[in-house]
């Protein structure tokens, strides 16, 4: 099993009103509740804890791109992770990911990933987002051209950087006549890649066909297994069998000394994540075009909680978070390992309005009493050694 | 040939038919019903698929041309009409193929936003031209509401100003399938005006080229397109009236068809007189 560490860098001062207010934290939230001190600090906080989870053994410190957001405070991950890069030495430094289907110019990705693989001395992992639906607001970029623009963004960078010779590129939605990206990344042939995925078959057959890992988000166990199956369904289809590790969990964790103590002080802060972090309607995360017919079908039917109805209980019940004591949360890792088989798992510990003591204790007990436990699992030997 | 006496009451028009038109990217389905001279009504971002009692009473004066843009209601997705220009192109092309001869073309919202597009690319291409509170036009100062971040109660509270009417346009649980035809015309317009967000920031320099008789008619009450998209648009088409439809949304033909057939009606059937075409 590898870890990382993924940070979203929330901002949790919301005003009292704010359930009664407004209809989210993001796109329309005024940004005149960004205080300027409360943020600062926040930024050097959240780069603190990034940094000591390296130092804890976690194998990677993940951040991500969010924009015109309470939910997560970094539109740029690329400079969050230039700022991890000469602090740190061993764990893999991962961008989950740059929102390619909303960048203007795709090909500023593909140089700022391969400056980031030279400053970590190829540590970099690049993840590769559509960005949210609100985001499509955010940077007026058309939603309905978002998944032509990701798999022409994607296809265009790594040839940037695999290619030993300057290139032409003309598709839909790019034209470039010069492509010649310099510097070329450490990595050869380049960075590992992670994509997450929601259900959509186009994506998993996408991940599948380029061997990237493939990343859940926020969903119920049963939810994510079917996820993660097509996945494996689709390698299987092109004739191998997934190495474990490419198969990427995604879960929010908190731990405290004793089971009542952890239930206690974590309620809060995943509420917060999951009931203001994520209000959001639909028409901000599904606009036109963003889904394919078949991909909004199969979510209609599916017919998933909006994630600010659901309660404490049934986070926890239903596998959108983990929290416990030690031992409890070290069976449930196992429970979700065996039942979704995943090689990676991606914690997300800075839950909400979590306070910096409670965050830094509860990602220590996971490093010291968790970690060792569960590592032995969801490695590709151990897979074979089985049968 | 009618038989048709005008004056025994309302004209009785013929059911409307329904076809589909190959094209090389796919197919288009339109409506057509009533005799008289060629009308070619191009819908809002709403109501494709539907033959709406605004088109039935349109139908007792003119031969009405009802047809689904690419991607939207009965219209398959064309690969190759992915902006308002190549719409305008579709258009010619449809009316070419239709035989049409100098339609008049109404365009509602949306629609009339490609209305304005067609006068100007081919002038005499047309009759006359009725644009109902079109879209098309970049007035900073007076920012179209964007309907693409509403929810449908507050699409319907913002469209209409009668609420049963409202209500009844926007079921309160619409099964998957509803959802998904709403999604699919919704992706559509995004397609050609997400961004520019509704708006051509050339037309306007353009609209001089209409040499159409033009209406420009908007409801009293638009929360969707402010009314000064419509002065504009009446300042700068050469042979434009304006007209406003009391108590009524941006909803228009929906909400008000009896009124907005009337001044549709009355207009063309003016202007068919001035250029030579024969009822």
């Amino acid at each position: 099993m590898k870890f990382v560490y993924f940070h979203l860098m929330p901002y949790p001062y919301l005003p009292d009103d704010f359930d009664g207010s407004y209809p989210s934290p993001s796109l329309t939230f005024p940004n005149k509740f960004f205080d300027r001190e409360l943020g600062n600090r926040l930024y050097h906080r959240y780069l603190d804890e990034l940094e000591y989870a390296e130092q804890l053994g976690f194998d990677g410190i993940a951040v991500n791109e969010h924009h015109q957001s309470a939910y997560g405070l970094m539109p740029s991950p690329n400079i969050m992770a230039a700022a991890l890069a000469r602090r740190t030495e061993t764990a893999k430094i991962m961008v989950l990911g740059n929102a390619i289907g909303i960048r203007g110019n795709p090909l500023r990705v593909a140089e700022e990933i391969a400056m980031l693989d030279h400053l970590t001395n190829g540590r970099i992992v690049s993840g590769f987002v559509r960005g949210i639906g609100w985001e499509y607001f955010a940077h007026s970029v058309n939603p309905a051209r978002s998944r032509d623009r990701f798999n022409e963004a994607h296809d265009l960078i790594i040839k940037a950087w695999t290619s030993d010779e300057m290139f032409q590129w003309i598709s839909p939605n790019y034209e470039y006549r010069y492509v010649n990206v310099w510097p070329r990344p450490v990595q050869d042939p380049h960075p590992p890649i992670y994509i997450p995925g929601a259900g959509s078959t186009e994506t998993m057959k996408f991940v599948a066909q380029h061997r990237h890992t493939y990343m859940s988000v926020y969903a119920p166990t049963p939810v994510v297994r079917r996820w993660f199956d097509g996945y494996r369904q689709a390698a299987d289809e092109l004739g191998y069998v997934p190495d474990p590790e490419k198969i990427a969990f995604s879960v929010p964790i908190y731990l405290a000394e004793t089971e009542e103590q952890a239930h206690r002080e974590a309620r809060q802060h995943l509420l917060w994540l999951f009931h203001k972090g994520l209000k959001q309607g639909p028409e901000l995360v599904f606009p036109p075009g963003y889904m394919t017919p078949s991909s909004l079908r199969g979510l209609l039917m599916a017919g998933m909680k909006p994630y600010p109805e659901l309660s404490y209980e049934e986070l926890l019940n239903h596998g959108y978070a983990v929290v416990g004591s030690p031992d409890t949360v070290k069976a449930r890792l196992r429970e979700l390992q065996e039942e979704l088989g995943f090689g990676q798992l991606i914690g997300l510990f800075g839950l909400g309005d979590i306070t910096p003591e409670r965050s830094r204790r509860s990602t220590e007990l996971f490093a010291s009493e968790v970690m060792p436990a569960i590592r032995p699992l969801g490695v590709a030997d151990s897979v074979a050694a089985v049968s | 040939m009618t038989t048709v006496a005008n004056d025994a009451g309302p004209a009785r028009v013929d059911a409307p038919d329904e076809q589909y038109l190959d094209l090389p990217g796919g197919r288009v389905h339109l409506f057509r019903g009533g005799r008289g001279a060629p009308v070619l009504f191009l819908h809002a971002a709403g109501g494709a698929g539907y033959w709406h009692e605004f088109h039935q009473l349109l139908a007792g004066r003119f031969e009405v041309f009802a047809p689904d843009h690419p991607g939207f209601g009965g219209s398959d997705e064309l690969a190759e009409v992915e902006g308002v220009d190549d719409l305008v192109y579709h258009y010619l092309d449809l009316i070419e193929r239709l035989g049409l001869d100098r339609p008049h073309v109404v365009g509602a919202s949306f629609g009339g936003w490609i209305a304005a597009e067609l006068a100007v690319a081919a002038p005499h291409a047309i009759g006359s031209l009725v644009l109902l509170s079109p879209a098309g036009l970049r007035l900073p100062d007076h920012p179209v509401a964007d309907l693409f971040r509403m929810s449908p109660p507050q699409l319907a509270d913002a469209l209409f100003q009668d609420t049963a009417k409202a209500a009844a346009a926007f079921p309160a649980n619409p099964d998957v399938d509803t959802i998904l035809a709403a999604y699919r015309d919704m992706t559509a317009l995004a397609r050609f005006a997400w961004t520019p967000f509704l708006n051509n920031p050339k037309l306007e320099r353009r609209l001089h080229r209409i040499t159409a008789p033009t209406l420009v008619a908007w409801p009293s009450n638009d929360k969707i397109i402010p009314v000064a998209h419509g002065n504009r648009y009446a300042d700068l088409i050469p042979k434009a009236e304006f007209a406003m439809v009391e108590d009524c949304g941006h909803a228009m033909y929906f909400e008000r068809p009896a009124e907005f057939a009337e001044i549709t009606t009355n207009f063309l059937a003016a202007g068919a007189g001035l250029n030579g075409v024969s009822l």
